[in-house]
């Protein structure tokens, strides 16, 4: 008669422990977005941190910018890695920009006005490579943009989310090259690829350090009219955590230098192309650069 | 909000149009494909105890699966897009169906059909005057279940490429844009009580009139 | 399934994750039904209108719920348990009131006669005598609770559903085969550990 009261009560308390201790308290916590690079540049990021003998809780995949944005503005996180184009556009609202510093020094500023350090950029960058298959190409002597824009009502456009909405999305193409597309097909960021070898789309917003562009041989297509602004890859950090631990950004800035266009290209390859997990992509990179053991 | 929310749907007519026929489309042709199977074949195990044994215990099974799971589990075998999507949804829409129209054609009162018999019907006879129309609220009841699983389940068909109105919500998600969210969640919202309750009254039309409850 | 063996820990995590917020959502669920049931079992009105609610609750596309519930509670696990709590309060209010009326008057009647106090006819024996109905109702919100809970995964709550979404995105079929059928198994098992709890009790108080 009891029992089933009892169990119910048993169960409430266990159910109450066990989300108490999902959510014990550690030193960081390191953020990502919703797709491969973020997932292995925040475990680089955290493992580095590890090895330097500080306590990590990781919230990988949060979602997209604005997510991962206002996890870190309310203290949900403590750092994650991203673009300086995409926090000017995305985040900030601005107009784009293509000088790599001025860029630079503009998020800087605006973000220190948040309460955010922008630490130091990566050599590299990752911006949107609009990329069709090499038979596409060929077939309408594809080189560029405003060769794309030519032609783009009769091909179908694939992208993530984010794309339809942002500034330097859809909308910019729109604005500066005229470029309107017979359709345009919202998908998970991962399956796009999959999506235009399988002939389902004949257009991708690529980012340049895909590992999966190479792989498929697939052309990519020059922005002749300047439409992006830069996106080198910089951690951003929360001040709070970083007065209570300024050796972060030593790491961060460390490890973030140790980045080039190559390896990242071939660890986002190792994730999309041959599976692997990308914490262990993240561990061989750490290994190899001597970061740990 | 509100205001937003109206302004974005203004502001992108043809792709809300596109997102709306889709869904309706494979909540519509799930449901309509999954009662053309598990009508018929509820009747047909009705018949053997054992049969309606294995169909109902294979159902329920079927019933506790996670809508999520079974959609997921057809992409790697049948890919992303639209057929795939149909393909999972019309799986989600049997167990109800089946165990609803089982269950009620077994549940026609003996005596019922003990009398019709002895007024000299037919086999066809008998299921087509008496069993289908006793049986016809609970099938029908189940077929209001199966809707509401389809409608639910066309909104996740988005995560394999299967369009819908799930896919306003799961952009609006990305871009933390509520009105592009709400833009998604409420038509969906809608299209589900709407489609329960006009299920509802027709299965009250469907209740032949001595069994309908007072 | 050789990534399931070289990642099985990363699966107990995610079933760990997957339990424990179920088994919250139904405490919650479990204790407001309780309380709204008892109510609902005397009173016609309190019926009628706490059905008609949850009715409507629970006919709500699960994503469109938990996306509706963003702009109040945002993501992660708090959304997915509200979610969760009002898609189960239909079914498990309806069989606490249920089970609480199909109490045969009689014996009801009797135990009053003996002296008892209405809290003790309602503890010591209405509850009891409709504990096999209960369950039969916390049964299906358990199974609604799992399933749920794999969509959840969407809103960064956590669960089985992260190695689904993340198969799915990075179109890696053994992590979507691993994260759906262990959700399916778990269900299932639910079910069958529940129908044998059920079962039992029905014998028990026939």
């Amino acid at each position: 008669m009891h029992i089933a009261r009892r169990i119910r009560r048993l169960v409430a308390v266990g159910a109450i422990a066990a989300l108490a201790a999902t959510s014990a308290s550690a030193q960081v916590r390191v953020g990502s977005k919703n797709f491969t690079e973020q997932f292995i540049v925040a475990e680089i990021y955290a493992q580095a941190l590890e090895a330097a003998g500080i306590k990590v809780e990781r919230r990988i995949n949060l979602g997209g910018t604005l997510i991962a944005h206002k996890a870190l503005e309310e203290k949900q996180i403590d750092l994650y890695p991203e673009y300086t184009g995409t926090m000017l556009i995305a985040v900030l609202k601005g107009e784009p920009m293509t000088d790599r510093k001025a860029v630079y020094d503009k998020v800087k500023a605006e973000y220190a006005a948040k309460g955010l350090v922008v630490l130091n950029e990566t050599s590299f960058q990752n911006t949107y490579n609009m990329v069709v298959r090499p038979e596409t190409a060929a077939q309408y002597k594809l080189e560029t943009l405003s060769d794309l824009a030519r032609v783009s009502k009769d091909l179908r456009l694939g992208a993530g989310p984010e794309f339809r909405d942002r500034k330097d999305g859809l909308p910019g193409l729109k604005a500066k090259y005229g470029m309107e597309f017979k359709e345009d097909l919202q998908m998970a960021i991962g399956l796009r690829y999959q999506a235009l070898a399988g002939r389902q789309i004949d257009v991708v917003n690529g980012y340049s350090t895909d590992g999966m562009i190479g792989a498929l041989k697939l052309k990519r297509l020059r922005d002749d009219r300047n439409l992006w602004p830069p996106y080198y890859l910089v951690p951003v950090v929360r001040k709070d955590a970083l007065d209570a631990d300024p050796k972060i950004a030593d790491v961060l800035n460390r490890v973030n230098a140790l980045l080039d266009e190559a390896t990242m290209t071939e660890m986002n390859y190792k994730v999309d192309g041959e599976k692997e997990e990308p914490k262990d992509v993240a561990r061989a990179f750490l290994k190899a650069r001597g970061i740990v053991r | 909000m509100l205001a937003e929310t109206w302004a974005y749907l203004a502001a992108h007519p043809r792709q809300f149009g596109t997102a709306l026929s889709t869904h309706v489309t494979l909540s519509a042709s799930a449901l309509a494909i999954a009662i053309v199977l598990a009508v018929p074949v509820g009747i047909w195990v009705a018949h053997s105890r054992r049969g309606a044994l294995v169909a109902i215990n294979a159902a329920n099974v079927g019933r506790t699966l996670p809508s999520l799971a079974i959609l997921a589990l057809v992409m790697p075998l049948l890919g992303t897009g639209f057929a795939p999507a149909l393909f999972a949804l019309t799986l989600l829409a049997l167990p109800p169906i089946l165990i609803n129209t089982c269950t009620a054609v077994r549940g026609v009162d003996p005596d019922v059909v003990d009398a019709a018999r002895g007024m000299g019907m037919t086999a066809i006879d008998l299921v087509r005057k008496v069993k289908l129309p006793i049986a016809l609220p609970v099938i029908f009841a189940g077929i209001r279940t199966a809707a509401i699983q389809v409608i639910s389940g066309a909104v996740l068909a988005a995560y394999i490429g299967g369009g819908g109105l799930g896919d306003f919500i799961t952009a609006g998600i990305a871009m933390m844009a509520v009105p592009q969210l709400l833009v998604g969640a409420v038509p969906a919202t809608l299209l589900a009580l709407g489609t329960d309750f006009a299920l509802g009254r027709l299965q009250t039309a469907f209740t032949p009139p001595g069994l309908r409850r007072p | 399934m050789k990534w399931l063996a070289n990642h099985w820990d990363q699966v107990l995590v995610a079933l760990g994750e997957h339990v424990a917020i179920s088994l919250t959502a139904l405490a919650i669920a479990g204790a407001l039904a309780l309380a709204i049931g008892i109510l609902a079992a005397r009173n016609d009105r309190v019926y009628n209108a706490a059905l008609a609610v949850s009715g409507v609750l629970y006919t709500i596309p699960t994503l469109a719920f938990l996306a509706l519930l963003i702009p109040l509670v945002g993501l992660g696990k708090a959304n997915a348990v509200i979610c969760m709590v009002a898609f189960s309060l239909m079914i498990m209010i309806r069989n606490v009131a249920t089970g609480i009326r199909e109490v045969p008057r009689d014996v009801v009647e009797a135990a009053e006669g003996m002296g008892m106090s209405r809290a003790e006819v309602l503890t010591k024996i209405e509850l009891p005598l409709a504990l096999p109905v209960i369950v039969a109702g916390l049964r299906i919100a358990t199974v609604t609770v799992i399933s749920v809970t794999v969509v959840a995964a969407y809103v960064n709550a956590g669960g089985l559903g992260t190695l689904i979404f993340a198969g799915i995105s990075n179109d890696f079929a053994p992590k979507i085969w691993t994260g759906a059928l262990a959700a399916c198994a778990l269900a299932v098992a639910a079910d069958l550990c529940l129908g044998r709890f059920e079962a039992r009790l029905r014998r028990r108080t026939s």
